[in-house]
């Protein structure tokens, strides 16, 4: 089925990039769209199940792409508005369709695999296509953002390709002759422990540019200082999640034996690390899409810290990553549309949002709340159950920085974020031509409302995914 | 005979520490390829016509010719100067070379794992430091570019050190990846030497707050 | 016995097919290969003469060159041809005679207090200190290989157990010949024909000796060219093969080292002054790699 998905989407954005024309864009993009719901559904209905001999349908990869359906199918909707508004040429607009469909097809790929291998390919084409996309715009700065992104990605793959030959060592000394995750897992109890730490360790300094953490964190976030919006909130939240898979893989196989403790710390010090410098870099930043970008990171630490923690952290984590997603992806597409009423993208350039667009403010407000973990908002209940676990496992001090280190970050994307809401500008940094489109702010709605929903009252199935994907780890 | 091929892919790394031009880059790069067709073609047990060509593709045709040629026309569309120096002298990068070299041999013999073929260990992993090292000490993204192939030539021969028995599509798709990566990182090279009249990393640095 | 006379034998030729070569590419007027012979054999019926300054450092340095290129001649083996002296560890003491010779030509050109001279002398001691750790790494491989710590022994079992001896071999070769070059002062390092005593290294120190200390100096050049010419020769002729076969061997190698050295002469330019000593530290990485390979194959180290 997963071939099959790949292959339509490989015709597809083929035919996109050559046809060059308005229509073909549109219809690509609902059959592309209608192909990622029913992947989707297949792979919830087929869940344990293998699909050829390099992909299984497991429950995290199935969360995963509902997240990405979700998210991709506003992603389409705001990227027909930007693009409008860039008003670029045909051949550029389906050049830009015709890699987010690849890009979108290797995420997936690197979600549903279930071969160490093939993951590393997949999560290297996601590389290739982003680096595509961030270079849409062709600006000075794309071409640096790009060329730093390709170049770090690429050699930080290099490095976890190490770790995963590091892997088949082991694979091959324990008596299993592929990188195949659940053959790995069931040797794993006996595996070289040396080797094993080694292997994680490349891993996840490799994986960590996809993911931005500590340390390899500064490409991505400069790619994303410079990508459109709909590009942003997929890279934020789709790609940033490839990453967290990749390093759950090895992670599953590294809690089956003794070092479990010993992993986990490494996640402790990688979480509280890379919270510190989001705070650090935080007093610095003057782009919002800087400032959204780091805040990935700050959850991405969280999410970590929750692994590291174990038991009910576990869950908490799985939960956090997809409440950040959502929310996440809403702020970005509403970043879009703040990014039109101005003439400069600069924090110090911008105010007066809630006189200019009250619906708009209203969305960036909900958003707010939503990203700072404030109740109403579901990831207030992800974030108290990591907090929660870690003192009832006794991480107080770990427990009080992180603590001490997000208020400080709430205290600056609140600042910033009410400076662009009610701060007095000149009437010469707007910009008058700006277009308020009365339907954009609804995805972000459905967005943050689903978060909410979730939050306060989680359907059974959803449980059940998140439940499952942490099986193996209790 | 295996021993030929890695004494002189070892030497070849010691060449590219010596050198400053980067047309010898270029060349070094495509005589590594040629190299590590003698490292696998002497190291095959039984030669399976399958197994043959697709090796035979991915050294001979794809390192050792494909990629210097886009490299070298790469260096002709930019201008390239004919020496780029190192921010480190010459003198010490060979002893850094050196130093790799003893440093991987020391640890494949620390491990002593019976999976793991000493010879191939030592170099590949030699070259992995060496290529870091090299992406570090220049200050171009020309000269990254060929650190980023000797680390990638590093790891091919680290897949032979493990005799890890990958299957071939998975071989052939990281094959694609890797080359597909060469070629994108080459296009943007001539972009950024088109936009920016330079390809100095110094050049890039207006990104951050 | 036969050794020795082969060596003295191919000396008398060697630089006359250098030059001989050289003027061949250049296409001028060939000279005759006895043509440094000639030379020779008038500078030696000439005087010496010695500035004011000199000590006597200065009026013996030559003598004892010389003599210790002599003495390091003895050590030399030709494959199963034996050298007159062989000891264990010889190869140690063979290049330190040959650091004395060319210590006493250092110190004797201080000693005429030319600051061209001193120049000259500092960067030969340079270039003669980074060269020495090459020698002795790939001696210490070859003797690691075949388990053997004398010139004699070493040559003559180094091809028997197997072939990979010849791996080893094509690398030594690579170094001995420019280790050759370096140790000669020929042409990556140093021009011989330079006119401007700036850029001279070996020339500029031999500038104040004349007549017959400057024919024992050339005496000695062509001795040096002649061992290392053996030593490389030594790598490849295999102690199996009947007498006759290794002197032809022997004496076509030689030719053909000549040949490379001219070839190289015509067609190479002088390495820039600054950069000869990370190009010397090359032949020492290069040794390094033979050692390591030497250690793989013969499993020696493993640790723990």
């Amino acid at each position: 089925m997963i071939l099959l998905f790949i292959i339509i989407s490989v015709v597809l954005s083929v035919l996109t990039f050559f046809i060059k024309h308005k229509i073909v864009n549109i219809i690509s993009t609902v059959l592309f769209s209608v192909n990622l719901i029913s992947l989707s559904f297949y792979a919830y209905l087929h869940i344990d199940k293998q699909d050829s001999i390099y992909y299984k349908f497991d429950a995290l990869g199935v969360i995963m792409t509902f997240v990405i359906t979700i998210i991709s199918i506003a992603a389409f909707y705001h990227s027909y508005i930007y693009l409008k508004r860039k008003a670029n040429s045909e051949s550029q607009k389906a050049s830009y369709y015709a890699f987010l469909f690849m890009f979108i097809t290797a995420m997936l790929s690197a979600y549903f695999t279930e071969n160490f291998a093939v993951l590393w390919v997949s999560i290297e084409a996601t590389s290739l296509f982003v680096s595509l996309l961030i270079f849409h715009s062709r600006t000075k700065d794309a071409i640096e953002a790009t060329w730093k992104y390709l170049f770090v990605s690429s050699v930080g793959l290099a490095i976890a390709f190490i770790g995963i030959l590091f892997l088949s060592i082991i694979a091959t000394d324990s008596g299993v002759n592929n990188l195949n995750i659940s053959n790995l897992l069931l040797v794993s109890h006996n595996m070289d422990i040396v080797w094993l730490r080694i292997a994680f360790i490349l891993i996840l300094t490799g994986f960590s540019v996809k993911i931005s953490l500590f340390p390899l964190y500064t490409v991505a976030i400069d790619a994303k200082t410079i990508v459109a919006s709909p590009i942003n909130a997929l890279m934020s939240t789709a790609l940033v999640n490839v990453g967290f898979v990749g390093i759950y893989r090895i992670f599953t196989i590294i809690a089956n034996t003794e070092s479990l403790h010993w992993a986990q710390h490494i996640f402790m010090i990688v979480g509280i690390i890379s919270i510190f410098i989001t705070a650090i870099q935080l007093t610095r930043v003057k782009r919002f899409k800087r400032l959204l970008a780091f805040s990935s990171m700050e959850h991405m630490g969280l999410v970590f810290i929750g692994i590291a923690v174990g038991g009910i952290g576990y869950y908490a984590a799985i939960l956090h990553i997809i409440f950040h997603s959502f929310i996440k992806a809403g702020l970005f597409f509403q970043l879009g549309s703040i990014r039109s009423f101005y003439k400069s993208i600069w924090i110090k350039d911008t105010g007066m949002y809630f006189k200019l667009n009250p619906i708009g403010a209203l969305v960036l407000i909900i958003g707010l709340v939503s990203i700072l973990a404030i109740p109403p908002s579901g990831m207030f209940v992800s974030e108290f159950m990591i907090f929660k676990a870690m003192f009832i496992n006794g991480n107080y001090w770990e427990a009080i920085i992180t603590l001490i280190l997000l208020s400080f970050i709430i205290y600056i994307i609140a600042k910033q974020t009410f400076h662009l809401l009610f701060s007095d500008i000149e009437n010469s940094m707007l910009n008058n031509k700006a277009l308020a489109n009365r339907y954009e702010p609804l995805s972000q709605f459905v967005l943050f409302s689903l978060v909410i929903y979730l939050g306060i009252n989680p359907p059974v199935f959803f449980t059940d995914l998140i439940n499952a994907s942490i099986a193996i780890l209790n | 005979m295996t021993y030929l091929f890695i004494i002189l892919y070892a030497i070849t790394l010691i060449y590219f520490a010596l050198s400053e031009r980067v047309k010898k880059f270029v060349w070094l790069l495509s005589i590594q390829g040629a190299l590590l067709f003698g490292v696998v073609f002497f190291s095959l047990h039984k030669i399976q016509m399958f197994d043959f060509i697709f090796i035979l593709v991915e050294t001979i045709l794809v390192k050792s010719i494909i990629v210097p040629w886009f490299l070298n026309r790469i260096r002709k569309h930019n201008h390239l100067k004919r020496e780029h120096e190192p921010t480190v002298p010459v003198f010490y990068s060979i002893i850094v070379v050196v130093i790799s070299l003893i440093l991987s041999f020391l640890l494949s013999n620390q491990l002593n794992n019976n999976n793991i073929h000493t010879q191939y260990f030592t170099v590949a992993f030699a070259s992995i430091l060496f290529g870091i090292y090299f992406i570090i000490i220049h200050k171009n993204i020309f000269s990254h570019v060929v650190g980023y192939l000797i680390i990638e030539n590093g790891i091919f021969l680290l897949s032979l050190a493990v005799g890890s028995e990958m299957p071939m599509m998975v071989n052939l798709a990281i094959l694609l990846d890797v080359l597909m990566g060469v070629l994108v990182l080459g296009v943007f090279i001539n972009r950024i030497g088109d936009t920016f009249n330079s390809i100095e990393i110094d050049q890039l640095s207006k990104l951050k707050d | 016995m036969i050794s020795l006379i082969l060596i003295f034998i191919s000396a008398l030729f060697f630089v006359g097919i250098i030059t001989k070569v050289k003027a061949k590419i250049a296409a001028r007027k060939m000279p005759s290969v006895f043509q440094p012979v000639y030379d020779v054999l008038r500078l030696l019926k000439k005087a010496s003469i010695y500035s004011p300054t000199t000590s006597i450092i200065f009026r013996i340095a030559p003598l004892i060159y010389l003599s210790t290129v002599l003495m390091a001649t003895l050590f030399i083996p030709i494959g199963t041809n034996k050298a007159i002296l062989s000891f264990e560890g010889d190869f140690v003491f063979f290049a330190y005679l040959l650091a004395i010779g060319k210590f006493m030509m250092i110190i004797a050109a201080m000693d005429t207090g030319s600051g061209f001279e001193g120049m000259g002398a500092n960067r030969e001691a340079l270039y003669s200190m980074l060269v020495e750790p090459a020698f002795f790494i790939l001696a210490g491989s070859v003797a690691l290989f075949t388990d053997n710590i004398s010139f004699n022994d070493l040559f003559l079992n180094l091809h028997i157990d197997s072939n990979l001896s010849y791996i080893i071999g094509i690398a030594a070769i690579y170094v001995l010949i420019y280790i050759a070059m370096v140790e000669n002062s020929r042409m990556p390092v140093d021009d011989p024909k330079t006119h401007l005593e700036l850029t001279m290294v070996h020339e500029v120190m031999v500038l104040d000796n004349s007549g017959f200390d400057l024919a024992l100096i050339h005496i000695a050049t062509w001795l040096k060219f002649s061992i290392y010419g053996s030593l490389i020769t030594n790598f490849i002729i295999n102690a199996t093969w009947t007498w006759y076969w290794q002197i032809i061997y022997f004496l076509g190698i030689q030719a053909i080292f000549a040949i490379i050295i001219g070839g190289l002469e015509a067609f190479r330019a002088r390495n820039k002054m600054e950069k000869n000593p990370q190009w010397i530290i090359m032949l020492s990485a290069i040794s390094v790699v033979v050692f390591l390979t030497a250690l793989i194959i013969t499993q020696k180290i493993i640790l723990n």
